[in-house]
């Protein structure tokens, strides 16, 4: 809507920056040939007002074209690709309607009464007669500004409600799509439930229902709707996906809740597309449209102030297939192996007695993380019995994710796979440079416990050395 | 405590002030009347027109600081992961500009107008307690420096002099940077450090100065106008006073009541806001927003009351509609306190909360629009004369309606689910603020400085400043409508690329200094002004109120005589109008115009608030005695009232010349 | 506390209320919304979380009761020395004020008491939010207490100094009156609305 231009945004914003210089200079010098050189004075009058206006005008358009510039973007809210956000979408565009039409009537209205009764040279004719006012105008407009308000209070309402009350879907429980059969008891019925727990400044997603557990990149499925908890146990968070809902915050000592959804469902999508054709078909072009629009990598951020970090406290959403969905579930539940196929009892036995048998980058990255590094105190990652921290991002399956540091840090190619050379240097510049990337964060520093505050055994300070940091990136890299 | 017998008093006739000599108060101390040092004289003033210079000149000496403060933002923001500044002074850079912006720029600069005009246009001599007034004053000081000393620890800090202990310990933050509205649990001793004490008490201490001023304005605009002036007759200025002063009294105690259960939580271990023990982090979001929503309302209708002085008076035609400007100014400040969770649409209010804000808020737009309806109204038919402050009211009319609509827009809550915390909300507020209240307050003071100061404007330069600032206006805060849509959060120290953030920022920046340059052609406007420009004469603009009857610049005791009101837009009936339209005086009784006596002890009682503020803040860090120096403090602030009530109100009379009539 | 420009000479101006007087009306309605908000937190602290603490255990309502009864005599007292102002009796006024003085300090004395108690059996500052919540209510109530018997005390020793002009100085009496009238008040609500309504 609107000028959006969906093409390469920066290059159509700096053409249409252009077009408004290109047109304010050529018009301007036009005014000026026509005033002066061609001598119109007895219309100076007539160019005078509308010199201005002229320019007004311009500005106007030019500020208008600015609106040509990338609406298109990674968190834009113009791009509503679920009944949530959407909603909220078509609020936007009544409020907005409204008031330019507002802005055009009362703003014409000033402008006309502006020039009409500007005072003019030489004006001997009495004063203007002292109207006091006139209640029936005022009354007129009164009742117009209502008329107006109601028009937009009406579908206010509705989508209060809507976006409010959990929506009753029978496709959305989670007997109806998921593939596994590891639901937790009694929770069949119910629709996926994420709890969101915002700590400063990273999030952790836990799914109880399927007894796993993640951190700043969601994993949700496609065109089913999920419940999301959203709990904090520090300060107030806002969990803001735009593409997928408008946001809510997350309170500590608060038990706030949001349910979003990541495409229509079939009922809905069917009603605004009328696909024809057999129910099969239907449902192939439903799953279509889920694959081509919906399955993606969406972009969100924290939106209340929480602290030092607040800007870097991003996260992500995947939206994935069911039987994709179900599958990750399984691979977290399966956790990483010890590196080289080795069984973690038999990794842990040579590292108690022989750990100088554990050689190469991955198996010393590994030592460190246990050992010196104590990643463990505050990480989790399945599978590995010894790496139990709930302090800290669960980093089950690290590597899969595209980004590190609560989205801050980003190996994500175009076409939706991880830049392993990016990975590296991130995970190198994240470890090393951990108070830079995020002021204040406790990897760093912890009351002692963070690698910002590691110490040798004369108690001198000791941080982690480049080859240290090489070797813990390797290894998780090998988190996949 | 008080009487008038006292001031028996020697005076000279015929109107020699310098001739009169100061006397002893009832406490056996020198008045500090007629003093020969300029210091002294104005550091114990309790006219009202020196209190609103003063208040008038610290507004933009702020307004120069909180704009400095903008424009290390914007250039921080300029371009993506820039690092010109830390996040953590990123995060004090945008708590520091939005309350200094509030609290110590557009609130002191409505004082400055509402000090130096609701007198004269209710036909007063001052208001109805001139010390308390000067009280306010020196409180405001204070709460200014107790805010503003916490750059002075940061930079001890960083310079490795000064390093907090005590609860504070670890804490390196010594400068506000909690949000200009400190939201609970970030705003607690686990989470931040000395700077949140310094806000929580520089606000308490500013929050007194605007109880006081309210109060006095209250009792002055209801009980000291001139015979005749009916209240409605008074200009809408002076209603939009009264309205904004009843608006502070009830308002503020809502956020003396949050920044002292904050300052127990923080400093006496109570639990108002410790989830762990119990206390509710939205109880903080009620309390705050209960008062920062009346807050915006205190913030714009003085500006509104600026605007429907001067489009009357420069369209030679009265207000359109009078008595509706008036009932719809009481009428959004009766709904101001009714809309506030409307800031707290994302905090999971529940479907009926929500839903009810929702719909208020839509409401409030009605006596909004019904203003700008008789604003336009009072334009048509009249004759528009583009003076300069017509210049900038006409401005604020177009820019305040562009930052209405916005609000609007936000009044939907599903809408504002997404607008919520993000740069379309400081679109929203910065079009409100800069080009509601900021462009009015501009227009005020081209209106009325030449009053002030009796010194005309020079030359044209006006009109570069309205266009530089609108301008920069636009290209600053337009863009960031967009921004806030395509999901640039607020708060953020810095942004990612490829977000589509990058080109709109940059624009923003290049806006900010624009405007910056237009503020800077305004004060340089100011500046040639004062120095260069010509005698202004009383009535340089053929105005409607009492206030241009006087000289310019304005005499001590402002009126010779008592004027007697007939009709509303005074001066313009008494000159226009029909013969029993006509402002008469009252008969002089001989006893010469009785002028109030100056003062040390409101300076003094204010001081105390100083001690207060930094001992408790000094406190919390651990220094040692530091307690000890808050109560000092509240001493000297009881002592000093106690005097001050003990030493009289003096008074002295003056006998000005009979043939001046003003 | 200072008196206006020219409001004894002057019958034109419409004194609707007397200076001071609305003053002190507008502080007073500031004071509600404070005390108001104070109290609310209290009752919804109250009704979030019945069980964070039991006040019963340390409440004596024979005290609060006694003690209230005491503030309520004491607001007696000051509108007789109120009225023995307007009727120009200087020495009966300063019987009455010394009685609110007086009345005044027992009131504070049975705070005092009742806290130092609380404290000792466990309810501070710190105890849940029902602590918290109870000790600043009462505590302000407690120093608006405080600051009206130190300005009564003052007024006390002015009415010897012959300084007092029985006519203007009625106001001020007065003035001193509708605050210690409103302190009763509050206390009045306090009392039923945290004490009181735990015994329902």
């Amino acid at each position: 809507m609107l000028l959006i231009h969906e093409r390469n945004g920066r290059y159509t914003c700096q053409r249409g920056l252009l077009a408004v210089f290109v047109y304010v200079f050529v018009s301007t010098r036009v005014l000026n040939y026509l005033k002066f050189r061609l001598h119109i004075f007895h219309v100076k009058q007539f160019f005078h007002g509308y010199f201005r206006i002229h320019i007004l005008f311009t500005s106007l358009l030019g500020l208008l074209l600015l609106s040509g510039c990338n609406l298109n973007s990674r968190m834009s809210t113009f791009k509503a690709r679920g009944p949530v956000a959407e909603a909220q979408l078509d609020l936007f565009y009544i409020t907005l309607w409204v008031v330019v039409g507002l802005f055009i009537a009362v703003g014409g209205v000033l402008l006309i009464a502006v020039i009409k009764f500007r005072e003019k040279k030489g004006d001997t004719s009495p004063l203007p007669s002292h109207g006091h006012g006139n209640p029936l105008v005022e009354i007129g407009l009164i009742g117009g500004s209502v008329l107006l308000l109601v028009v937009i209070a009406v579908p206010t309402l509705r989508a209060i409600w809507f976006t409010h009350d959990l929506p009753i879907q029978p496709e959305s429980e989670l007997k109806a799509w998921y593939p596994g059969d590891d639901v937790a008891e009694g929770e069949e019925s119910n629709i996926l439930t994420v709890n969101v727990i915002g700590y400063q400044w990273w999030w952790a997603f836990e799914y109880p229902q399927l007894g796993i557990t993640t951190a700043n990149e969601l994993i949700i499925p496609a065109g089913k709707a999920v419940k999301l908890n959203l709990r904090s146990v520090d300060v107030i968070h806002s969990f803001w996906l735009p593409q997928i809902a408008g946001k809510v915050d997350l309170i500590p000592g608060r038990a706030n809740y949001m349910w979003i959804q990541a495409g229509d469902t079939f009922e809905k999508w069917a009603e605004k597309n009328v696909p024809e054709g057999s129910e099969a078909g239907q449902k192939l072009a439903y799953e279509n449209y889920l694959e081509d629009e919906i399955h993606d990598y969406y972009y969100g951020q924290c939106a209340e102030f929480c602290g030092e970090s607040h800007a870097r406290m991003l996260f992500r959403a995947s939206v994935v297939g069911d039987d994709e969905f179900g599958a990750w579930v399984s691979d977290i539940k399966t956790g990483n192996q010890a590196p080289e196929g080795m069984s973690w009892k038999d990794w842990y036995a040579n590292y108690d007695k022989s750990p100088e048998v554990l050689t190469g980058d991955v198996h010393e990255g590994l030592k460190l993380f246990m050992g010196r590094a104590k990643c463990a105190t505050c990480h989790a990652v399945n599978g590995n019995p010894r790496a139990l921290g709930v302090a800290g991002p669960n980093l089950t399956h690290l590597a899969r994710r595209y980004s590190l540091a609560a989205g801050w840090l980003n190996h994500r190619t175009e076409d939706g796979a991880v830049d392993i050379e990016q990975q590296y240097k991130n995970f190198v510049k994240w470890i090393d440079k951990t108070e830079e990337v995020k002021p204040g964060n406790l990897m760093w520093k912890a009351n002692g416990g963070g690698i910002g505050e590691l110490i040798d055994a004369e108690g001198e300070l000791s941080l982690l050395t480049e080859e240290e940091v090489h070797k813990i990136s390797i290894y998780l890299q090998t988190l996949k | 405590m008080s009487s008038t017998i006292t001031e028996t008093h020697t005076t000279i006739e015929h109107g020699q002030p310098h001739v009169l000599k100061p006397e002893r108060s009832n406490l056996g101390l020198m008045r500090p009347d007629h003093s020969k040092s300029v210091i002294v004289d104005w550091l114990t003033t309790v006219d009202h027109k020196k209190i609103g210079i003063m208040y008038g000149a610290l507004a933009l000496f702020f307004f120069i600081v909180g704009g400095i403060e903008a424009l290390i933002i914007r250039a921080q923001l300029f371009v993506p992961e820039n690092t010109l500044i830390s996040a953590q002074t990123y995060n004090q850079m945008f708590t520091m500009h939005g309350t200094t912006m509030i609290f110590l720029a557009v609130m002191p600069l409505s004082s400055a107008f509402f000090n130096f005009l609701v007198p004269l246009q209710i036909g007063a001599r001052d208001v109805a307690f001139p010390r308390l007034n000067t009280f306010s004053l020196w409180t405001f000081v204070a709460g200014a420096i107790i805010l503003n000393v916490s750059w002075l620890f940061q930079a001890a800090h960083a310079l490795g002099w000064f390093t907090p202990g005590g609860s504070a310990a670890g804490m390196t933050d010594m400068v506000p940077a909690g949000g200009w509205f400190g939201y609970a649990p970030l705003n607690a001793a686990e989470f931040t450090g000395i700077g949140t004490d310094f806000w929580v008490l520089g606000l308490q201490v500013l929050g007194v100065a605007s109880l006081a001023a309210s109060m006095n304005f209250i009792v002055t605009i209801i009980n000291m106008r001139a015979p005749g002036m009916k209240m409605m007759r008074m200009p809408v200025f002076t209603w939009m006073t009264l309205i904004t002063s009843f608006l502070i009294i009830f308002a503020f105690p809502a956020i003396t009541i949050a920044l002292a259960e904050l300052m127990f939580d923080r400093n006496f271990g109570t639990n108002f806001f410790r989830v762990s023990e119990g206390g509710q982090p939205i109880l903080w979001q009620h309390l705050f927003w209960v008062f920062g929503h009346p807050e915006v309302y205190i913030l714009i209708l003085p500006a509104m009351g600026i605007v429907s002085e001067i489009l009357p008076a420069f369209s030679k035609k009265p207000l359109f509609g009078y008595s509706i400007v008036v009932f719809s100014g009481a009428v959004i400040g009766f709904l101001g306190f009714a809309v506030w969770s409307h800031h707290m649409f994302t905090t999971g209010l529940g479907k009926v909360a929500t839903a009810a804000f929702s719909l208020l808020t839509m409401a409030i737009a009605v006596p909004t629009g019904v203003k700008i309806f008789n604003w336009i109204g009072t334009l048509w038919g009249g004759r528009v004369r583009f003076t300069a402050p017509m210049i900038f009211s006409l401005g604020f009319v177009w820019m305040f309606m562009m930052g209405g609509f916005s609000g609007i827009m936000h009044s939907s809550a599903p809408a504002d689910a997404q607008q919520q915390d993000s740069y379309f909300v400081i679109a929203h507020f910065h079009y409100v603020l800069i080009g509601g209240s900021v462009l009015a307050l501009i227009a005020g003071i081209y209106f009325w400085l030449p009053k002030v100061f009796g010194k005309m404007w020079v030359g044209k330069l006006n009109n570069w400043v309205a266009l530089v600032i609108v301008i920069g206006l636009n290209v600053t805060f337009f863009p960031m409508h967009f921004l806030g849509l395509i999901g640039m959060p607020r708060r953020t120290h810095t942004y990612l690329s490829g977000f589509g953030w990058d080109t709109y920022n940059m624009i923003c920046t290049i806006g900010a200094f624009t405007l910056a340059f237009g503020i800077l052609l305004f004060l340089i406007d100011i500046y040639r002004c004062v120095k260069k420009g010509e005698p202004a004469g009383n009535d340089p603009w053929d105005a409607r109120t009492l206030e241009w009857q006087t000289s310019s610049p304005v005499k001590v005791y402002n009126f010779a005589k008592t004027p007697i009101i007939t009709a509303r837009d005074a001066l313009w009936e008494h000159k226009y109008g029909a013969e029993n339209r006509k402002i008469t005086y009252e008969k002089e009784d001989g006893h010469g115009i009785h002028m109030p006596s100056q003062s040390w002890f409101p300076l003094i009682a204010s001081s105390g608030f100083i001690f207060v503020g930094i001992g408790m803040t000094m406190r919390h860090a651990g220094v040692a005695y530091m307690g000890y120096v808050a109560i000092f403090g509240l001493l000297v602030l009881g002592l000093g009232i106690a005097l001050w009530a003990l030493e009289g109100p003096g008074g002295y009379h003056l006998h000005p010349k009979e043939d001046a009539e003003s | 506390m200072s008196d206006t420009a020219s409001a004894s000479h002057d019958e034109h101006h419409n004194l609707i209320v007397d200076n001071k007087k609305l003053l002190m009306w507008l502080f007073l309605g500031s004071d509600c919304m404070f005390f108001g908000t104070l109290i609310s937190t209290h009752l919804i602290y109250r009704k979030l979380y019945p069980e964070a603490y039991d006040p019963l255990t340390v409440f004596s309502l024979e005290l609060t009761s006694f003690s209230t009864f005491i503030l309520l005599m004491s607001s007696f007292l000051m509108a007789l020395a109120v009225s023995a102002m307007h009727k120009g009796q200087i020495k009966s006024f300063r019987r009455n004020v010394i009685g609110v003085i007086f009345f005044g300090l027992i009131f504070l004395a049975c705070q005092v008491y009742e806290f130092a108690h609380f404290v000792h059996e466990g309810l501070t500052l710190s105890t849940t939010t029902f602590g918290s919540t109870f000790f600043v209510m009462t505590g302000t109530h407690g120093v608006h207490v405080a600051i009206g018997i130190f300005w009564l005390i003052c007024m006390y020793f002015y009415s010897h100094t012959g300084k007092m002009d029985v006519h203007e100085s009625a106001v001020d009496v007065e003035v001193a009156g509708l605050y210690w009238h409103f302190v009763d008040i509050v206390w009045i609500i306090i009392f039923t609305a945290v004490y009181l309504i735990e015994y329902i």
